[in-house]
């Protein structure tokens, strides 16, 4: 099995019309046994940007401090948030400093720009970034979810219409991976605030 | 197909090196008879294994692990309960899959493993058993049966046969559970439980067993096994189904989704809180005059 | 910094509570020729004399004013090798932020950078400080920029500034020039004007050098012909 495997979980994000999704499930195990269904990988790193992380737990952690801090310097230094695409550098560019001893964790990052213009992209675990204007995944049930998001993805979805879309696309790839699921939860990101929601999924 | 055929070998022992020159040319004449063709070399299962040498493990032949099946026998008869999913790897393959084998009226078979190994093989069982009813008048024993399975996974041991099954029914002897694998492992037992979530399973099990409990209570334990066992391990889910085991034979109990049992449990806890939250409450109550 | 346990720093304080090798510092940025800087609405210019020592000299060998990023650009006064090592660390810097966050250094963040090499050098063991003060010129997305940097690492943000020999003549001379509304042509023909101020002989496009930074954010040093151009508009 492999370490990005280890503990289970996947992340999935989708742009709308000056909107994006980020969610992911909310399964920790340790390879095939399911010791929490409270897990966090989805991390805010301001009002429009977050950061969804997959792979091994404790580099998750590790991550979503490490770029809280970074962040954090990042604004009290030159007073101002960061854009996502630039945050996708500093995320690609973290990641690659440790080209022979990886975290191992495939990044999602969800965002809005300057214009509320949706900002999308995934990573490899070295940090080879993918932009994409539709959707990214991430995790152990990638794959799936590119079925499902290819299933019913539309363009310029309204926040209502993106949350019940990403919702489907990731309960319905949920159920044919072992080791993700566990109950979802659903960030819908806007100018004017986020939207957080969880969902009940199957429970085994 | 002449009856001849299986009359030869039906009950032969599948490991008997001293099968005579006429046999071979038998089972030449069919391929899927009663006996499977093997490799002629000198040693099948090397031959089998270095097929697969050089090949990375994640290709090689492997078959769904992830499942949980229990069984275990008290004063109203055996239950048995299984889950099913069918995972490939950690992909859910399905998850409506028949775990519980009908061998025939008075004998079930569980499925671990390999799902066309334990498939197959508890079907030829059930052909070799009826055949034993046909020539002796009387059913097969579960002990019996249970030895044939043994002998035909011991005759194929290291060629790649993979189950984990526990044969039940009742027999002039009572509830008879019997725990086979294709190690050739064959034990007799009244609690089993196999598969990855089997830990979970037995945990559950053995914590709310009696010999004495009511069927409706073995029952209800069973499939609570089950529900905690596809609740935990990742490899386990979809639907409990369970059977009740009885003197005249099987009966099918149930077949329900595992999420049923979750929600009832985690209503049962609500309403359990809420109590204890108002008892709670109660008592902090200043007793007035 | 220090070579061993002994190398202390020599900028150390006076009983007065001065750092006096600051303040020769600072008279060493006096010392050198004029440079100086203004900010308009749309764009910066930066100008200095360039002085040769001997007409022997190549003029087109002599550059003071220096690119740094494509936006942004430095003119100094003082010791031109001092110079040199802090536009060297000022383009490392400006690099290593884009390695990092695939932008360009915004102005401030860069003047930053520099400012505290300075102070750096004002405090460590086995050196001295620099014998430069800075005029950073940078139109980045907070719009057109003007710094000073001086050899204490203390910098701030100007509409117009001069250092060096003539700098006292010079900035009085921006402060009755200077209006917040200057276009940038306006400004490039201020800083010429306000360069020939105090200028010892003839202003020719070989003895002064200029940079600016246009609305389309890119630095650039005039040549020759086109620093000819503008002197001849003036005259």
């Amino acid at each position: 099995m492999s370490i990005l495997e280890y503990n289970g979980g996947c992340v999935l994000a989708m742009a709308g019309k000056e909107c994006v999704a980020i969610a992911s499930d909310k399964r920790l195990g340790v390879q095939l046994t399911t010791v929490a269904m409270d897990a966090n990988r989805i991390f805010r790193m301001h009002d429009k940007l977050y950061l969804g992380l997959t792979g091994l737990m404790t580099d998750i952690q590790t991550l979503d401090q490490l770029f809280r801090f970074k962040l954090e310097l990042y604004a009290m230094r030159e007073n101002r948030l960061m854009k996502p695409k630039t945050f996708a550098s500093l995320v690609s560019s973290t990641l690659y400093s440790k080209r022979f001893a990886p975290y191992f964790s495939e990044p999602v990052i969800a965002g809005l720009d300057k214009d509320n213009k949706p900002y999308i992209c995934s990573m490899d675990l070295l940090g080879c970034v993918a932009e994409e204007t539709e959707f990214v995944v991430a995790g152990t049930c990638a794959e799936s979810l590119f079925g499902t998001c290819e299933t019913f993805y539309k363009k310029d979805l309204e926040p209502d219409e993106l949350f019940e879309t990403v919702s489907q696309a990731l309960l319905a790839a949920l159920d044919r991976d072992c080791i993700s699921g566990w109950g979802a939860v659903v960030h819908i990101i806007t100018k004017d605030g986020v939207q957080t929601k969880e969902l009940d999924g199957r429970m085994d | 197909m002449p009856l001849s055929d299986f009359l030869d070998e039906d009950l032969s022992i599948k490991g008997s090196k001293s099968r005579s020159n006429d046999l071979d040319l038998h089972e030449l004449s069919y391929s899927l008879g009663n006996e499977l063709r093997v490799p002629q070399v000198e040693r099948p299962s090397h031959f089998i294994r270095d097929a697969f040498v050089d090949v990375p493990e994640k290709d090689k032949l492997r078959f769904a692990h992830g499942t949980t099946t229990l069984a275990f026998a008290f004063q109203g008869g055996i239950i048995v309960a299984v889950d099913s999913r069918a995972s490939m790897g950690q992909y859910v393959g399905s998850g409506t899959v028949k775990k519980i084998i009908e061998i025939n009226p008075y004998l079930l078979g569980t499925m671990a493993g390999g799902a066309a190994d334990c498939s197959f093989w508890e079907r030829d069982l059930g052909r070799r058993c009826r055949l034993y009813e046909l020539r002796n008048k009387e059913r097969i024993s579960v002990a019996a049966a249970s030895k044939l399975l043994a002998n035909t996974v011991y005759y194929y041991r290291g060629m790649g046969l993979s189950m984990g099954t526990m044969i039940c029914g009742w027999d002039k002897t009572g509830p008879n559970i019997f725990y086979v694998d294709s190690d050739g492992t064959r034990f007799k037992g009244h609690i089993f439980s196999v598969g990855s979530g089997s830990t979970f399973a037995y945990g559950v099990l053995d914590q709310g067993y009696s010999y004495d409990m009511s069927v409706e209570d073995a029952i209800k334990l069973g499939q609570k096994s089950i529900y905690h066992a596809t609740h935990r391990d990742a490899a386990s889910g979809g639907v409990i189904n369970c059977y009740h085991v009885k003197e005249d034979g099987w009966v099918k109990i149930s077949s329900e989704d595992m999420m049923i049992q979750h929600r009832a449990r985690v209503s049962e806890r609500k309403a359990e809180d809420e109590a204890s939250d108002a008892a709670k409450a109660a008592a902090a109550q200043p007793a007035s005059a | 910094m220090g070579e061993s346990d002994y190398s202390f720093s020599l900028t150390t304080f006076s009983p007065s509570g001065r750092l006096v090798q600051i303040e020769y510092a600072l008279n060493a940025v006096t010392a050198g020729a004029t440079a100086l800087g203004i900010k308009a609405g749309n764009g910066i210019v930066l100008a200095t004399e360039k002085r040769l020592p001997s007409p022997l000299m190549a003029f087109d060998s002599i550059q003071k004013v220096s690119m740094i990023t494509k936006s942004i650009g430095i003119v100094y006064a003082g010791m031109g090798p001092d110079s040199r090592v802090l536009i060297k660390k000022a383009r490392k810097a400006a690099q290593s932020y884009y390695q990092v966050y695939n932008e360009s250094i915004p102005v401030g963040q860069l003047v930053r950078e520099v400012a505290s090499v300075m102070q750096e050098f004002t405090q460590s063991g086995g050196v001295r400080p620099f014998g430069v003060s800075l005029l950073v010129a940078g139109f980045d997305d907070e719009g057109p920029q003007l710094c000073q940097i001086d050899p204490s690492g203390s910098y701030y943000a100007w509409k117009a500034s001069a250092i060096g020999k003539n700098m006292v003549n010079a900035k009085t001379f921006l402060e009755k020039r200077y209006s917040d509304d200057i276009e940038l042509e306006d400004a490039i023909h201020t800083a010429i004007l306000t360069l020939k101020e105090g200028f010892e002989g003839q202003v020719t496009e070989n003895n002064i050098e200029i940079g600016v930074i246009g609305e389309d954010k890119l630095f650039k040093t005039l040549t020759p012909a086109e620093t000819k151009d503008y002197l001849t508009e003036l005259e």
